[in-house]
């Protein structure tokens, strides 16, 4: 069989993402009893008390029954929420299926996207493996820079992706930078605006993309229940849109990809999610102050704006980093493959973790300032 | 970044494995080459190399068996293949110590392949599944040195930007590094008109720094394995005191190759100024030159992704030393102790030599192995010795257990392992040095 032949010219030449392996290998690999995660910017606090409640009571015949083929009860509620039809949502396996979806229902060979080259790198994935070129505008002091992504923009372009704020740099666009964008790119292309981390920010001036949809039809908008809503183990999350956008996204969207659990677990947080989000902003809050201390006292840079994750630059390059800190049980990010080599992304949790990854960030500084010393 | 190589042109045939297809084996090497716009001894070669593989090998083949012939046109190169299906190949005659003997009939056969692999730039073997076996050949396009060209005058670093290459850009580039004096500069870069072909193919990557008009730095990097990058440069013509530039430079390019296919990224020229924010040091190797001075190479490593482990299975000094490396180098790896060496061994094992005159040193890789390694390794060291070549490196891959199984005739015969380059081929890439003749380890 001659499989090359069978494959696009665009898959062929991309390369898979593997993701980490399980922790109990790791753990193994390391040689440590312990791996806390600092890499997925997950929420320790966990999902809130009615969520909790409704995962811990599953019944396990509900496990022989398909879910809801497009989330019902879930799209009800998120349509109660915010005030809008529950026909234009769209809920997905996790934000990148509808990230997916987007893509196909728009693009085709010869199309074009509009991103920043270093942000979250699926809408970059997605297109190069569908046949479609992705235009990477580079961030503006960290941040994704409107005239440099309108400047990439022509005739082939159909969707531009903002993603609000950024991961993993944690600027965000304001409620009238966005609109001037908005503005400027016109009613002709679709714009994404990605806000998985909406829920961590406090600005009053930051924007609301399902309510810009009034204004501008031509806004999608990405949330997620993985990130404040813990939720990332069940996988979901949803795409906002205008009736006419959701009714073509609508038809290259899997049906029944959303576990039952899943919707219902769902369901409940966004019931419940008052003191979860206050609490959640509370420790991010706290954690952001101490590590940013931390980093002060080590002389090491950082950057992070709104999120829950804070960028830091290392003294040696981020995958050796990454490496040493797995050996002292701390898992994070490193950022070569977000384009920003020599940084490495934490994740903001409780104060208890924090301080041994401080503790351990010390000691590895430290002893990497002696071996420089000692070779200078 | 997906690397886009353009578009090649190829050709290939399927012949009878039998000599009365001799001469339509060398004609399609040699009407092929001039097709494609080489020259009499780029042709010349080719032909040569298909003319003495083909009459080797068809002799041990099976009647009514085919061999495929395949040519591509790289630009800057013709990469040639003979593949066949073979039980048993004989691959002694890929030694260079092979001597023929005037009296053995068995000898005078296995003069063909010595003069193919001495008739082209690069020679390698595959085994491939099903006995099959895969003879790669490539001849490399003559190329006139470099010309003079002025480099560029001091200028404050503050206008400093980055750019992309055109192959005549890369052209001039190229001829600024050979004016500049650079001690490290490979031989594709030392050809200007080299580096602009193989940039134009795809086959090399390039950043340039300039200062207005003026080209003031740049760094390439091209594929060392399927899983693994070389870096060179980068190569600065100005005082760079802050390092403005090297960061410049190599964060961009870093940030480019970190989503290309490659695992990792190498970088083996001279010791470079704060390489701890870009690279993990991996060894330094002393080289010794022509003229006699020293022409060490130190080696760099960067993961471009995050590390997934591995299990290698290795006896002795080698288990010791991989042990040690892996955890200076925070590498997940278990290494798991094999009493003894492959238990079925050919009787004759085989290596390639790459040669690198300008450094006086010989690269030696194993392709198969065999009972008589140690004086294998041995009559190598000897004749290369014999040709004036003083530096001698051996390259294995824990990945491969015909590599692997060299680890003991290595010792006896005086290599030592200096450095690990992770991730660069199926495995890891350990590296020996010799300590010298009659030195013990």
């Amino acid at each position: 069989m001659n499989l090359e032949a069978l494959i696009p010219e665009y898959v062929r030449s991309f390369q898979a993402y593997l993701p980490s392996r399980p922790d109990h290998l790791l753990q193994e690999e390391y040689g440590v009893p312990l791996l806390h995660r600092l890499n997925n910017n997950e929420n320790p606090l966990g999902p809130p008390p009615a969520a909790a409640r409704v995962i811990a009571a599953f019944a396990p015949e509900r496990a022989a029954v398909y879910p809801s083929g497009d989330s019902y009860d879930l799209r009800q509620a998120l349509g109660s929420r915010f005030g809008v039809s529950p026909d234009r949502f769209l809920v997905g396996n996790g934000s990148c299926e509808v990230i997916s979806s987007v893509i196909k229902a728009f693009c085709q060979p010869g199309d074009n996207i509009v991103t920043a080259d270093k942000t979250f790198a699926v809408y970059e994935w997605v297109a190069e493996f569908s046949g479609i070129e992705a235009r990477l505008a580079p961030l503006r002091d960290y941040a994704f820079d409107p005239q440099a992504m309108l400047d990439r923009i022509d005739g082939r372009t159909k969707i531009l992706f903002v993603c609000n704020p950024n991961n993993p740099t944690g600027s965000y666009w304001t409620r009238q930078v966005l609109v001037d964008f908005l503005e400027k790119v016109g009613d002709n292309r679709i714009v994404v605006v990605d806000e998985a981390y909406r829920e961590y920010v406090e600005d009053p001036e930051f924007p609301d993309a399902i309510e810009l949809m009034e204004r501008f039809p031509n806004v999608v908008a990405f949330r997620t229940f993985s990130k404040m809503y813990a939720l990332a183990g069940l996988r979901s999350g949803y795409l906002a849109g205008t009736d006419a956008v959701v009714d073509v996204v609508r038809r290259t969207s899997v049906v029944y990809s959303v576990n039952v659990q899943a919707q219902q677990a769902a369901l409940a947080a966004l019931a419940d999610d008052r003191e979860h989000i206050a609490a959640t902003r509370a420790l991010v809050r706290e954690a952001k102050t101490f590590l940013r201390g931390v980093c002060d006292y080590l002389a090491l840079e950082t950057v992070g704006g709104e999120g829950n994750y804070l960028m830091i630059q290392t003294p040696i390059n981020d995958m050796l980093m990454y490496r040493r800190l797995m050996k002292r049980g701390m898992m994070v990010r490193s950022m070569t493959g977000f384009r920003y080599p020599g940084w490495i992304r934490v994740t903001l949790r409780e104060m208890a973790v924090m301080e041994l990854f401080a503790e351990a960030l010390r000691k590895e500084i430290q002893a990497i300032r002696l071996t420089n010393k000692g070779m200078k | 970044m997906t690397q886009q190589a353009s578009k090649q042109q190829s050709i290939l045939t399927r012949l009878p494995f039998s000599m009365a297809f001799l001469p339509l084996a060398m004609e399609f090497a040699d009407k092929g080459a001039r097709g494609f716009g080489y020259g009499d001894r780029e042709a010349g070669g080719l032909v040569l190399a298909v003319e003495e593989l083909f009459s080797f090998y068809v002799r041990q083949a099976a009647g009514g068996s085919t061999v495929a012939i395949e040519m591509e046109d790289q630009s800057y190169r013709l990469a040639l293949s003979i593949s066949f299906r073979l039980a048993n190949p004989d691959m002694r005659a890929f030694n260079l110590t092979w001597r023929v003997n005037p009296d053995s009939d068995e000898s005078l056969d296995m003069l063909g392949p010595m003069i193919a692999a001495r008739s082209v730039s690069s020679l390698r073997l595959d085994f491939g599944a099903d006995e099959r076996v895969a003879l790669r050949l490539t001849r490399d396009r003559d190329y006139a040195p470099a010309g003079a060209v002025a480099l560029p005058p001091p200028a404050a670093a503050a206008a400093l930007h980055l750019a992309d290459p055109s192959p005549d850009d890369l052209h001039h580039f190229a001829a600024m590094a050979v004016a500049s004096g650079s001690p490290f500069l490979p031989p594709f870069l030392a050809r200007p008109g080299m580096a602009a072909d193989m940039l134009a193919a795809g086959h090399l990557d390039a950043l340039l720094l300039l200062n207005g008009d003026w080209i003031v730095g740049g760094l390439l990097w091209r594929p060392l394995t399927d899983s693994c990058l070389e870096l060179y440069g980068p190569y600065l013509f100005n005082e760079d005191a802050e390092d403005h530039a090297l960061r410049l430079l190599l964060d961009e390019a870093v940030s480019r190759i970190s989503r290309s296919r490659s695992r990792g990224l190498v970088r083996r020229q001279g010791p470079l100024a704060g390489h701890e924010r870009f690279f993990d040091f991996l060894g330094e190797l002393r080289l010794t030159g022509i003229n006699g001075a020293a022409a060490n190479a130190t080696y760099y490593y960067r993961q471009l992704r995050e590390e997934s482990g591995g299990v290698v299975y290795c006896a002795g000094r080698l288990a010791a030393f991989l042990g040690e490396q892996y955890d200076r180098l925070c590498l997940p790896r278990q290494v798991r102790a094999t009493s003894s060496g492959p238990t079925r061994l050919r009787d004759a094992s085989a290596l390639a030599v790459e040669l690198e005159h300008p450094r006086s040193l010989a690269v030696i890789r194993p392709l198969c192995a065999g009972k008589d390694m140690a004086a294998n390794l041995t009559a190598h060291l000897e004749l290369l010795r014999g040709e004036g070549i003083s530096n001698f490196i051996v390259e294995i891959n824990t990945g491969r257990s015909e590599d692997v199984a060299f680890a003991t005739a290595l010792e006896e015969t005086g290599f030592v392992p200096r450095l690990l380059i992770p991730d660069a081929g199926l495995g890891d890439l350990v590296i020996y040095d010799h300590c010298g003749p009659g030195v013990q380890p």
